[in-house]
């Protein structure tokens, strides 16, 4: 009687088992039950804190993601059944996750002029770089502590020296069109309520153009720049042989306010081989870094010889270039396309991209990977939007809509918050995104 | 004497056997037969011994002779005997034969004096045929009435041809297979299913529908074969076949199949072209007029923008952002970047006054150095005394020092309608349209001089350009192009556009060919090396075009109108003399509104990307990219 009914009813419905391997108050019973295959994500997602509520009495509805066969299900179940080709008369095992997306849209901190540059990569305060040529740092929204001086033209990169060392002290770098690079350092746990002029105490000279990108060693001893002039420098961050010195040159300068600081540096190493504006640069590991350039191509390089050892070309202007993702080797760029790309270099003999994501309406200006996750990204758009995406499927998990302009960078903070600067003049913290 | 020499007529032959040889009959007795039929016996032949008895016997035994053919002995006479001694000497056989006889000369080889027939020369000889001009004149009015037809070649004979035979071939008429009728169904059965059968409702909606459309046969269902009637159509449609036999039209109508596709010229498909810009992903924003002029640096990083609003703009080409505003307060008619990349010096003209502004983007060697350059100017120029003729004098252009922009200040004594840098940046032309003989004068920025153009113009100066490779003057008039080489000051050339009016002008970066848009839509390609006349004319839009322009590095070129489109061409010119350049159109791009009557004022392309910046009446930039 019982298997009659079943197979009545076979067209419609569809036994499965919802797995997963959060904790214990995200676990569902493990048994299987039969649903309706006309089920989309949110009716799936109802299901499961039915589920829930019934072993919790004062359980908190959650949105959850699905996965099937590894493979996030952005459509009806029927649909997803028939177009993955996968049997509907065995017990479907569905896996959920938290779904990733911003539950809490901070309020924006607000810049004079237009945000160009955001580095989120410690977790205790926020790096902006600003068009009116000032860094700052931000403890949390609207909270802005230092203020980072020196520049004479707009900030185009900002990055923080080994974000996460154990000390308050930190050295972030700025990188701005009037052709100089400048380090300056924080003290982050002596915030007393009032914003902090900071001088920078070094300044990096050699380009001979706008500076358009900037990145460190994962160490923080160097970085290396990008610029207008084709070149990539690399420089020397920090000087052994003075660490106190330069605190007592600094303090002084506090006072005096107008005087450069003394400190300059020249690059230790040049990379030439662009052609044309080297747009953004990446240093994932000790040896190796990352350029994407105007001239269509992303290289590789070997910090210790000065050789490109990979060369791809991909037919557009990139304009931001991160690596990432499985085992830290895909390439994720975007540029004057409204297409992100993303590559696999291990894979030989091709340079067709292995992902293409393509939501985005105008050029993409920024692209960032989780620092945990294998598979989720954010970017930013001219288009004024910023998108989440999980490797897994082919449509963003979220777009974050914040912004009324452009947004010329974003950037994860605390592996659960995505920050984002635009043409608007707003630092946009969008929290709460559960990923993992 | 007149004895035959053959004496077989006369004598009587005895031989009876024919030309047969005698040893046939050697063992018989007899040897033919006679008359009667009876045996002839041969004669019995005396032995040697007798014959030899007999001679010695009779003297006269050796004129015997033994015939052998008719088996008798014959006597030989003595006249006999002598024609034969005759004979056998070489001699004639008679002895009256003379074999030398006299000649009798008959008829002498001397002329006579009177010939031999005496008769006069009869008149008919010279006097011309009255029968035969009788007959000339009868064939003469035949063949002018045309009834004797005067015909060189032989004629045809009538072809002979099989009468029953088939006569497809003589016809040559096609034949023309008539459709094939469907087969019968099971509906067309006497007695058909009941599903063939249509229900009384079906039947009644047939009988709404127009002729055409109900269906020819409605199947209908009887008992018998018997009880099927006359076809009821029958009358009517062997009248209808009728009809169509004698109103068919007899004549075949010959259609020509051209697929048009074919008939377009061969182009490459536009996929292959690639990259050229397509869509539009950034707009410079902040003017308040219409855009007129637009110019990129040298590296692509920056765009400068003039308005009638009275502003000139730079502008960040990747975000879009407006970096250095000049208020110069009276409408911009050009800007034009310096093309070296040392010297970040913008030249603007606005009313009577070019202005060299310092953009302030150089590093700072650079921007000191253009400082030093924009301010020692004023001095010199006003010392400069007119020591060549083609300098110049102060009333005409008057450089001086504009503080308030930190520029350099050119006052023209007429209005100033465009720019022009040369290649290396330290030289540039300025064209005045109604400055008649200065209409067109070239300055030199690191000296502070002005020079006019030695050569004569002919009409309203339009557009200049600078050769890009070599020491060329390209002017354009409304109706021509002028090229002139500046180092041996003559005319190379004349272009003839054959347009209304033309609007600007775009030189290759090889320099080889040249392309004029007009004021009546018409974009003119010029391969100088080939005519004067265009090499092709695109006719593309339906109103003015107001700019033209060349990719330095990608061949691409493009027109912007006033009809708010901008045309992206693929423009290929081969290095192989013998191959003619490539022109393909690619991309119509649109999005600018229309303002007044104007559309896209201006359009330059990106010095390095294959991108289109297109400035606007509705005073807006817009980046195209691939």
């Amino acid at each position: 009687m019982d298997i009659d009914g079943d197979a009545e009813e076979a067209s419609r419905r569809i036994r499965v088992r919802f797995v997963t391997k959060l904790k214990p108050p995200y676990k569902a019973p493990p048994t299987s039950i039969a649903i309706p295959t006309n089920l989309t994500r949110f009716g799936l997602s109802a299901l499961v804190n039915n589920l829930l509520k019934a072993g919790n009495a004062d359980w908190k509805t959650e949105a959850f993601d699905f996965f099937i066969d590894g493979e996030l299900v952005r459509m009806s179940l029927e649909e997803f059944l028939l177009a993955k080709g996968i049997s509907a008369e065995k017990i479907l095992e569905i896996e959920y996750i938290k779904a990733v997306a911003p539950r809490k849209k901070e309020d924006p901190s607000l810049h004079d002029d237009w945000v160009s540059a955001v580095d989120g990569s410690n977790p205790r305060f926020i790096l902006t770089g600003c068009y009116d040529g000032f860094g700052r740092i931000w403890k949390t929204a609207g909270v802005c502590t230092h203020l980072l001086e020196g520049h004479t033209g707009a900030i185009t990169s900002v990055c923080i020296l080994d974000p996460l060392g154990s000390d308050g002290r930190r050295v972030v770098a700025t990188a701005s069109k009037d052709m100089t690079l400048r380090l300056f350092e924080v003290n982050t746990e002596e915030f007393q309520g009032q914003l902090k002029k900071i001088q920078s105490f070094k300044t990096l000279r050699g380009h001979n153009a706008s500076v358009q990108c900037i990145a460190a060693e994962p160490s923080g001893a160097k970085i290396c720049s990008g610029s207008w002039d084709c070149r990539i420098n690399v420089w020397q961050a920090n000087d052994s042989d003075s660490g106190g010195d330069f605190m007592s040159v600094k303090k002084r300068k506090v006072d005096i306010e107008d005087e450069e600081p003394k400190s300059e540096g020249e690059p230790i190493s040049t990379l030439v081989g662009h052609t044309q504006c080297v747009s953004s640069v990446v240093w994932p590991e000790h040896e190796t870094l990352y350029s994407a350039s105007w001239d269509h191509s992303i290289r590789r390089w070997d910090v210790e010889t000065g050789k490109d050892s990979m060369n791809m070309y991909c037919g557009k202007v990139i304009n931001c270039l991160d690596v990432g993702g499985e085992s830290s080797s895909l390439i994720a760029a975007g540029g004057s396309d409204p297409i992100l790309r993303i590559w696999d270099p291990r894979k030989p003999g091709t340079l067709a991209p292995t992902f293409q994501f393509s939501s985005h309406t105008s050029w993409i200006s920024g692209c960032k990977w989780h620092d945990n996750s294998w598979y989720h990204l954010v970017s930013a758009s001219y288009d004024g939007k910023v998108m989440l995406w999980d490797l897994r499927t082919a449509w963003p998990l979220a777009v974050i809509d914040s912004h009324e302009d452009k947004v010329l960078c974003a950037d994860w903070w605390k592996s659960n918050c995505v920050i984002s600067g635009g043409a608007d003049s707003k630092l946009c913290i969008s929290s709460e995104i559960s990923v993992m | 004497m007149a004895e035959s020499d053959s004496s077989e007529d006369e004598v009587a032959a005895h031989n009876t056997v024919g030309n047969v040889p005698f040893e046939w009959y050697k063992d018989e007795e007899h040897i033919g037969y006679d008359i009667a039929g009876k045996k002839i016996k041969k004669k019995v032949r005396e032995d040697k011994l007798d014959s030899f008895l007999a001679s010695a016997d009779n003297s006269e035994n050796w004129r015997k002779i033994y015939d052998e053919y008719n088996d008798e002995i014959v006597e030989l006479t003595k006249e006999e005997t002598r024609m034969i001694r005759r004979v056998l000497k070489g001699m004639a056989p008679h002895p009256e034969f003379d074999p030398y006889p006299t000649a009798v000369d008959w008829v002498t080889i001397d002329k006579a004096e009177h010939p031999f027939p005496d008769a006069p020369e009869p008149k008919r000889r010279f006097v011309p045929s009255k029968w035969e001009s009788k007959m000339i004149v009868r064939l003469v009015r035949g063949i002018r009435k045309g009834l004797i037809k005067v015909d060189d070649k032989p004629k045809e004979e009538n072809r002979v041809y099989l009468l029953w035979g088939d006569d497809r071939n003589l016809t040559e008429r096609h034949h023309i297979p008539p459709p094939k009728p469907k087969l019968p169904g099971h509906e067309e059965s006497y007695n058909p299913s009941l599903e063939y059968i249509p229900t009384a409702e079906e039947v009644k909606k047939y009988e709404l529908m127009y002729e055409e459309d109900r269906p020819k046969f409605i199947p209908k269902r009887f008992t018998s074969m018997r009880s099927v009637p006359a076809y009821d159509k029958a009358v009517r449609e062997s009248f209808d076949r009728c009809l169509d036999l004698y109103l068919c039209p007899r004549t075949q109508k010959k259609r020509i199949n051209i697929d048009p596709e074919s008939l377009k010229p061969k182009l490459p498909s536009r996929k292959d072209l690639k990259p050229y810009p397509t869509t539009c992903y950034l707009e410079y924003k902040g003017h308040k007029g219409p855009v007129v002029s637009i110019s990129t640096d040298s590296t692509g990083q920056w765009i400068a923008s003039g308005s009638n609003d009275g502003t000139v703009r730079v502008w960040e080409v990747e975000s879009g952002r407006c970096f250095r505003v000049w208020e110069l307060g009276e409408a911009v008619q050009h800007v034009a970047w310096n093309p070296s990349p040392e010297l970040p010096v913008l030249a603007v003209s606005v009313g009577q006054d070019v202005f060299l502004l310092n953009t302030g983007l150089g590093n700072d060697e650079e921007n000191r150095r253009v400082d030093d350059l924009l301010h020692v100017e004023s001095h010199m120029a006003h010392n400069e005394p007119g020591a060549s003729e083609a300098i110049i004098s102060e009333t005409i252009v008057k450089w001086s020092r504009d503080d308030n922009h930190g520029a350099i200040r050119l006052n023209h004594y007429k209005t100033v309608s465009s720019v022009e840098w040369h290649r290396k940046g330290d030289y540039f032309s300025t064209l005045m349209p109604y400055g008649e003989s200065k209409a067109v004068l070239v300055h030199q920025l690191s000296k502070g001089l002005t020079q006019r153009i030695p050569f004569k113009l002919h009409g309203l100066p339009v557009s200049t350009a600078f050769h890009p490779t070599r020491s060329i003057f390209f002017i354009s008039t409304k109706k021509n192009v002028r090229i002139y080489d500046l180092l041996k000051q003559r005319l190379i050339k004349k272009l003839e556009t054959g347009v209304r009016e033309v609007s600007s002008i775009a030189i290759h970066p090889g320099g080889d060919n040249v392309i004029v848009g007009s004021k009546d839509g018409k974009l003119c390609w010029f391969d100088m090396d080939l005519s004067s006349q265009p090499y092709r004319v695109l006719n593309c839009h339906p109103k003015d075009i107001t700019r033209v322009a060349f990719h330095r590095s990608y061949p691409l070129f493009a027109s912007s109108s006033d009809d708010c489109t901008a045309y992206v061409f693929h423009g290929m010119v081969y290095s192989d003399l013998n191959q003619n350049p490539l022109i393909v159109p690619l991309e119509i791009l649109r999005g600018h509104a229309s303002v007044n009557g104007r559309g896209v004022l201006d359009c330059k392309f990106h010095p390095r990307q294959p991108w289109l910046f297109t400035a606007g009446a509705d005073s807006v930039i817009k980046l195209y990219c691939h």
